[in-house]
């Protein structure tokens, strides 16, 4: 077999511009609404990076377990969880209007302690040491650092491996991948209570890491299979994907259904059976008034239909029918981060309010379009298939 | 070379040591009569060994001090423990949620692996679901004696009486009553249904008649016919896939007895996932007690080989660190939630009359497990055996640490007390120690406690050969 003809589809092209112009249309008009509903534009622009911050995240855990645990499913998809795992230098840049938000916006409360006042205040006088604008800043520093070094290592060793073959690079990246996991969550908890739970700086869930990380598993996962499913109509992964391995990805993506139905149906039920005055608010901002028929949309299309769906074996091995129900659960997703940010803006403006939700799906095209202009530029400069994954003649067969 | 000597040779390459040919799932050498005939012996001709005697009769003499200690309970009350306020749960419930805890590596290696089509499973899941049954009989005890009047237990049961009483459906100790009852049922179901093909080889190679009878009834008629297996298969996988979502929802139910309260220490959202974490790395901890022994004793290393040894250790170590994040995280939000009584009670945990547990906790389950990262450290035996008895206690410190520190000093000072558990806490617990150990030595002694079939079927004789010509 010659490595030409493992190079990836022409057509990526394609699809490369075109993401790249909905992309920029997308966050201009994001820039340009900020007249109309100003500060809420912020939480817009969080949701967008916050979802696609999630994906890179969960590319790099699925990439990392499969390095650990090997199996067939990872190989077809390890291409493209490893170009998704590259994106974060241009994430880091995309962090800087969240910058913006928190220095001359009104994002985060407690950067700007001295409009707060009462019992409200001391508590943020508590947290002070941990929320603080330079503190918070040098933290999402060292968690890019952490990222983009991790995902260095990991891709610098796999194309190495392309080229070489060498078993011991195999090891290598085991090695890599034990520690690198840790760091995972690690960063990935601390992230999300700086950059989400934060937003309402009163509110605390000791689950809350864990309830990204799930997230960020099944984001990753459901777009993934859904790239891959695309990319399957054209050589050469049209002759390499088999049923098998969608079934497989399949049998994943109801795993990670499961896990974030558990995680948050824990937090749900513990913090609405204790009722205290310091956790259930953030309940109530969301089950009531209109966030009320978000939450049930989150029960019946997040968790119960691609659950049922999903225990179909017939439907995991036919590609058409997986891709729709990975295109559910990618816009369950968006549904679901947006869960978690906007009711945290809570300023009466009803202008702001409306056209923000409508906003958050701009942001989400917008951030998402240049991502995947930038991930399908990274995807295009390896071969979409790992030659010498160890996995790889199992999975052949 | 043999890859018995590949294995006990000083330096293997890293990057090979898992490779299949390297580290077999089982010896090669071994064929379908080797494997049927070495596992079968153990229950069926060979002489019962001494070690067996002395060891059964300790832990028949420990069982003994177990019903012992509950005949004084039920005579005097459940005074004779060392509860009181604010200590109202004491060891009934630190060592139902311990021996619950180790039950949950059985399931987890016998449902989730078999699905997970992990075959090296295979000689260990028959006495991990063993050791699965014995654990939750052991766990079960402790909340039904707890409640005083043992012979009324029925009445946590929703059934129409004529007391018109229900139990209170919105209290997480009825959801345990359904947990765990549906958990071991589920678990000796589908215990028995594995054993029965190997029920029959062992009725078929019985020569006494008394072995026949009983080994033949309980083999159920099984004649190994296409017919049967392929029922058989689709049942075992039915009762994997049932069994599996239990690895999660017992320990869950087990998490929500605490956290659906409102005391600071019990009160996290993060306990579910790390209870069945505490759970599974407790379980794999026991698992590696009982099996390094057992295959010692009874010269089973051909079947029980360090890649199991060290994917058990594996499991551990992964299991470890998400408990150690637990930990984390609940000293982090004490502080970062602001609220005076959460902050109290992890100080108090640090520092309190109870810190020298804390401490001696975070060392049996978090630094001492981390020297399994190590390679070399993971294919030494003694050092896996001695790791796996510092978890277990460390689990049992953990629950003795999350209930009675969180309760021993509440919101009114006044109220404040210390507990420990009296002579008859300690006989109990002591006691299932033995009651668990006496059932696993029967096992032992008459049942298979490897699957035969399944062992079989992983032998390279079982590869059918693909048409060459």
């Amino acid at each position: 077999m010659s490595e030409i003809s493992y190079a990836a589809p022409a057509e990526i092209d394609h699809y490369r511009q075109r993401a790249l112009v909905i992309g920029v249309v997308a966050l201009v008009l994001c820039a340009a609404s900020a007249a109309i509903i100003k500060d809420r534009i912020f939480f817009s622009y969080l949701v967008g990076f916050v979802f696609w911050t999630g994906v890179a995240l969960g590319s790099l855990a699925i990439a990392m377990l499969h390095q650990l645990s090997g199996g067939n499913w990872g190989v077809v998809i390890r291409r493209l969880l490893e170009s998704a795992t590259k994106t974060f230098p241009l994430l880091a840049i995309l962090f800087l209007p969240v910058v913006a938000g928190l220095l001359f916006g009104d994002l985060y409360e407690w950067a700007h302690i001295e409009k707060v006042t009462g019992k409200e205040r001391e508590i943020l006088e508590h947290k002070k040491f941990y929320l603080n604008t330079l503190f918070f800043l040098g933290r999402a520093a060292f968690y890019f650092i952490v990222w983009i070094s991790l995902t260095y290592l990991f891709n610098k060793w796999s194309r190495e491996q392309d080229e070489t073959g060498d078993r011991r690079l195999q090891r290598k990246l085991q090695i890599l991948s034990g520690p690198g996991i840790v760091l995972y969550g690690l960063t990935v908890t601390f992230s999300s209570i700086d950059w989400v739970m934060s937003l309402d700086p009163e509110w605390f869930s000791t689950i809350f890491g864990v309830l990204f990380m799930g997230g960020q598993g099944l984001s990753a996962l459901a777009l993934i299979i859904a790239l891959l499913v695309l990319l399957s109509k054209h050589e050469p992964l049209a002759s390499k994907v088999k049923p098998a391995h969608l079934h497989d990805l399949g049998k994943l993506m109801l795993a990670f259904v499961m896990l974030w139905a558990y995680f948050n149906f824990s937090q749900f039920l513990i913090i609405w059976a204790g009722n205290l005055p310091e956790e259930i608010p953030w309940y109530i901002r969301r089950l009531q008034g209109s966030w009320k028929w978000v939450g049930l949309m989150l029960v019946v299309f997040h968790f119960a239909l691609p659950f049922f769906l999903l225990l179909s074996r017939d439907l995991k091995r036919n590609a058409r029918r997986l891709i729709t129900v990975a295109l559910l659960v990618v816009f369950m997703r968006f549904i679901d981060v947006i869960w978690l940010i906007a009711p945290e803006f809570q300023e009466k403006d009803f202008t702001a309010r409306k056209l923000g939700i409508v906003m958050d799906f701009v942001a989400l095209i917008g951030v998402g379009g240049i991502w995947m202009w930038f991930f399908l530029s990274r995807l295009k400069e390896r071969p979409i298939l790992p030659l010498h994954d160890p996995n790889w003649e199992d999975a052949e067969s | 070379m043999s890859t018995k000597d590949i294995e006990t040779q000083e330096y293997i390459p890293d990057h090979l040591l898992d490779e299949p040919t390297i580290t077999p799932v089982i010896r090669p050498g071994h064929t379908f009569g080797t494997v049927t005939d070495k596992i079968s012996a153990i229950a069926l001709t060979r002489k019962t060994p001494r070690g067996w005697y002395i060891g059964f009769a300790i832990a028949f003499a420990l069982a003994m001090m177990l019903f012992y200690s509950l005949a004084q309970l039920v005579l005097v009350g459940t005074g004779i423990w060392g509860l009181n306020v604010p200590v109202a749960w004491g060891f009934a419930i630190i060592n139902l949620v311990w021996w619950i805890g180790i039950g949950h590596a059985g399931t987890l290696i016998s449902a989730i692996l078999l699905l997970l089509r992990q075959n090296w499973r295979t000689s260990i899941n028959r006495f991990a679901e063993a050791m699965t049954l014995f654990a939750v009989a052991c766990a079960g005890i402790f909340p039904v004696f707890h409640t005083g009047r043992p012979w009324l237990a029925y009445w946590l049961f929703p059934y129409p009486n004529t007391m018109k009483m229900w139990p209170n459906f919105r209290s997480p100790l009825m959801w345990d009553v359904f947990a765990i009852s549906t958990y071991a049922s589920v678990s000796a179901l589908f215990w028995f249904i594995g054993l029965i093909p190997d029920f029959a080889t062992l009725r078929d190679r019985a020569r006494s008649r008394s072995g026949q009878v009983i080994y033949g009834m309980l083999a159920m008629g099984w004649r190994g016919s296409a017919r049967h297996w392929h029922r058989y298969e689709t049942a075992y996988l039915l009762l994997a896939g049932l069994a599996t979502p239990l690895v999660l929802s017992v320990h869950t139910v087990i998490s929500f007895d605490f956290t659906i309260g409102i005391t600071p220490g019990w009160h996290a959202t993060i306990f579910p996932p790390y209870f069945v974490a505490g759970a599974i790395y407790a379980g794999f901890a026991m698992v590696l007690i009982l099996a390094i022994p057992i295959r010692k004793f009874y010269g089973l290393e051909d079947f029980i080989t360090m890649r199991h040894l060290r994917n058990m250790a594996k499991i551990m170590l992964a299991t470890g660190l998400i408990v150690g994040y637990g930990y984390m995280m609940e000293a982090f939000f004490g502080w970062y939630s602001a609220n005076q009584y959460e902050g109290f009670m992890i100080r108090n945990r640090m520092t309190g009359p109870y810190a020298p547990f804390y401490w001696a906790l975070i060392f049996c389950n978090i630094i001492a497990p981390q020297i399994l990262w190590s390679r070399r450290m993971r294919n030494s035996v003694p050092v896996l055996f001695i790791t796996a008895l510092i978890v277990s206690v460390g689990m049992w410190l953990e629950r003795f640490v999350i209930v009675v520190t969180s309760l021993h000093r509440d919101y009114l000072p006044s109220s404040w007390g210390m507990y420990r558990g009296s002579f008859w806490d300690w006989s109990t617990f002591i006691g299932t120690i033995g009651l668990f150990v006496a059932l696993l030595f029967l096992f032992l002694r008459f049942l298979p406690m490897i699957s035969i079939f399944e062992m079989r079927t992983i032998l390279p004789q079982a590869e059918v050969k693909e048409a060459k010509e």
